[in-house]
């Protein structure tokens, strides 16, 4: 009897978990999928391949989660990446720097790009995704009048150290999967386990309480476009350094993987917030999900089209798992 | 901001504010005119018009969404996928009369069937699936992108077909036959917004969603209507896009998707209340036109444009927020 009276709450609690955990479902059918297309997808090699191409991705997806935790978007993050990489690669190529100093100066690139869009969103009031998208258009511009036209700057002789951020490893890691876990890392506790983090929430959720509370809202909110600026220029540090070049306007292509992750990840959240375990998550679907379609050998434009549509067909079923919560 | 400023003044200088893009506008184009001699003949502002049109169609699309949605770019209206339904169906059109020997209108009806289809999805993901209208239309727009690069394989295809030709060369009554089929769509999307009892529930949707509700308005209907006609709009927008550039090239989406926010943003300039219009969208991709082509005109370096523009789009906007807040 008492059994069956705890029958509907048991039936009940089994929704709400399949509601948050559902996309992991989805993530173990697509695992399986692939597995039966191409047993050697769950090769080692192959794994180790996933994750080290989602390293990039990322990282862009890190600077994304905090801006949308802030409740804004930042369409500019692959403008960023591209500047830490023009940068770099210049000061190495043109000025003879020290690997570090490149470095240093890459991820400046990426931290004046996201000064120019808190400066635009905060100081000028324009909304985000407004301010973002002019800044992407004319981010995209300098690189075509500094490239004269979008060649690539590539530099064959790159200081050892320098391309050991994208290809070397430290006691067997790679270096570049390090660089991603330290991000990773930091940006849990930064977001998670910080006081800044609970601010930072705070101005996403309710802006205008936080401003009666008395948080400096647009102190903090160009704290999170100037963080994500400088992270993407990293993104754009192993970038350069795996190619040995400066790919013009090829940091876009990571945006809208990042935006995808971001939501699909909060979605998988207690609240529906952005977090950083979720954008994980997310980022490795999207890149496991390329990778496999890539082990299918399909033409390359039909990859294209069919990675589009997962892309919709994922950020639809993480926003109705999401309502279905709340 | 300015606590001594007297009322009067602070009405002022948001005047002043808002006037700043047009005013940045007409400081271009006295520039060109002065320094590219025929900048200002008819054959160049003709060619002004028929370059504008495609913005202009996409432009009027995506007001409808904006008008619908509210003009909150991250939570209200925004249609960032018009621009890439103009390029599926312009694939689709193209590849149709290229290589399958279609007929025109059998051509054209299935380029158009896809776009329809397009804009019924973006509508379900936004009213039925409750996704923000900016990360539905954003991930699809990539979807839409993908599948017409799967159908041309990413190569472009030349068109020589009659009403291609027609809609880029023909005259009647020594004007444009492509200008004045875009002027009467045009007219006809001002009549339905501006002048209907449809758009002006579309407007009191868009203006205020919980009003709206509690007058009796179903407003996720109009929303979802707002989406499909933006896509009726990507459809018809294909043979401008098509006529413009004699056949589907891919990789115009992105310059396309700039224009057009650039033109439907700066068009709420020319609005009494700085709010989106289907007339200003209009006049706005006039604008952006006249500008691409007066810095073509003066010499300037191709790969400036971009910057200008994206600097256009800030400057836009930044003034209708800081006129905003002076307002307030």
């Amino acid at each position: 009897m008492s059994r069956l009276a705890s029958l509907p709450s048991l039936v009940g609690s089994g929704r709400a978990a399949f509601a948050r955990h559902g996309f992991l479902a989805v993530v173990g059918l697509a695992i399986v999928g692939f597995a039966v297309a191409n047993p050697s997808f769950l090769s080692l090699a192959n794994l180790v391949n996933i994750v080290s191409g989602a390293v990039i991705p990322l990282i862009v997806g890190l600077a994304m989660t905090l801006v949308v935790a802030l409740g804004a978007i930042d369409l500019s993050v692959g403008v960023a990446l591209d500047f830490g990489s023009a940068f770099a690669i210049v000061a190495l190529k043109d000025y003879g720097v020290p690997w570090y100093l490149a470095v240093a100066i890459g991820i400046a690139g990426g931290t004046l790009v996201g000064v120019v869009n808190a400066l635009v969103v905060v100081r000028f009031r324009v909304s985000a995704f407004l301010g973002t998208l002019g800044v992407f258009f004319i981010g995209g511009s300098l690189q075509r009048i500094f490239t004269n036209g979008g060649g690539p700057i590539s530099f064959r002789r790159l200081p050892t150290e320098y391309y050991d951020l994208a290809v070397g490893d430290l006691y067997g890691i790679p270096i570049r999967i390090l660089i991603a876990a330290a991000l990773v890392v930091g940006y849990f506790l930064l977001l998670e386990r910080s006081a800044l983090g609970r601010k930072i929430h705070a101005v996403g959720q309710q802006s205008r309480a936080a401003r009666v509370a008395g948080l400096p809202v647009g102190a903090i909110v160009a704290f999170g476009f100037v963080c994500a600026g400088a992270t993407a220029a990293v993104g754009g540090l192993i970038a350069s350094a795996n190619l040995r070049m400066f790919t013009p306007l090829a940091g876009n292509a990571y945006l809208m993987d990042a935006i995808a992750a971001v939501f699909i990840g909060a979605s998988m959240h207690r609240d529906g917030r952005p977090n950083v375990p979720g954008t994980l998550t997310g980022v490795l679907f999207l890149a496991m999900v390329a990778n496999g379609l890539n082990l299918m050998g399909l033409d390359f434009n039909l990859k294209d089209a069919l990675s589009g549509v997962i892309l919709v067909a994922a950020l639809a079923f993480s926003v109705i798992q999401h309502r279905r919560r709340t | 901001m300015s606590a001594l400023a007297t009322p009067g003044g602070r009405a002022l200088s948001a005047a002043v504010v808002s006037a700043v893009p047009l005013l940045v506008f007409l400081a271009l184009l006295a520039y060109f005119g002065a320094r590219a001699p025929g900048f200002l003949d008819p054959a160049t502002l003709i060619l002004i018009l028929k370059q504008a049109i495609p913005t202009a169609v996409l432009g009027v699309g995506l007001s409808f969404v904006v008008i619908g949605g509210g003009d909150d770019v991250v939570a209200g209206g925004i249609d960032l996928s018009v621009p890439s339904i103009a390029v599926l169906s312009a694939a689709i059109i193209a590849d149709q009369l290229a290589f399958h020997g279609t007929g025109t209108l059998a051509a054209v009806l299935l380029g158009f069937m896809a776009a329809v289809a397009a804009g019924l999805c973006n509508a379900v993901l936004v009213t039925r699936i409750g996704m923000t209208p900016l990360l539905a239309t954003l991930a699809s727009s990539t979807a839409f992108i993908g599948f017409s690069k799967l159908v041309t394989a990413n190569r472009r295809i030349d068109l020589s077909d009659p009403l291609i030709v027609t809609l880029r060369d023909g005259t009647v009554a020594g004007l444009p036959l492509g200008l004045l089929a875009a002027t009467a769509l045009i007219v006809i999307a001002i009549a339905a917004v501006h002048r209907s009892r449809w758009g002006l529930r579309l407007q009191a949707v868009g203006g205020n969603r919980d009003a709206a509700v509690i007058a009796g308005l179903d407003a996720r209907r109009f929303v979802a209507q707002s989406f499909l006609i933006a896509g009726v709009f990507g459809g018809l927008a294909s043979l401008f896009v098509l006529a413009r550039g004699s056949g589907s090239t891919p990789g115009v989406a992105e310059t396309l998707l700039m224009e057009t926010v650039l033109a439907t943003f700066l068009g709420a300039a020319f609005s009494p209340r700085r709010v989106v219009t289907v007339w200003g969208a209009a006049l706005g991709a006039i604008l952006v036109s006249a500008l691409s082509i007066g810095f073509g005109s003066v010499g300037v370096d191709v790969f400036w444009t971009g910057c200008v523009k994206g600097g256009l789009i800030l400057v836009v906007v930044a003034a209708a927020a800081v006129a905003r807040r002076s307002r307030t």
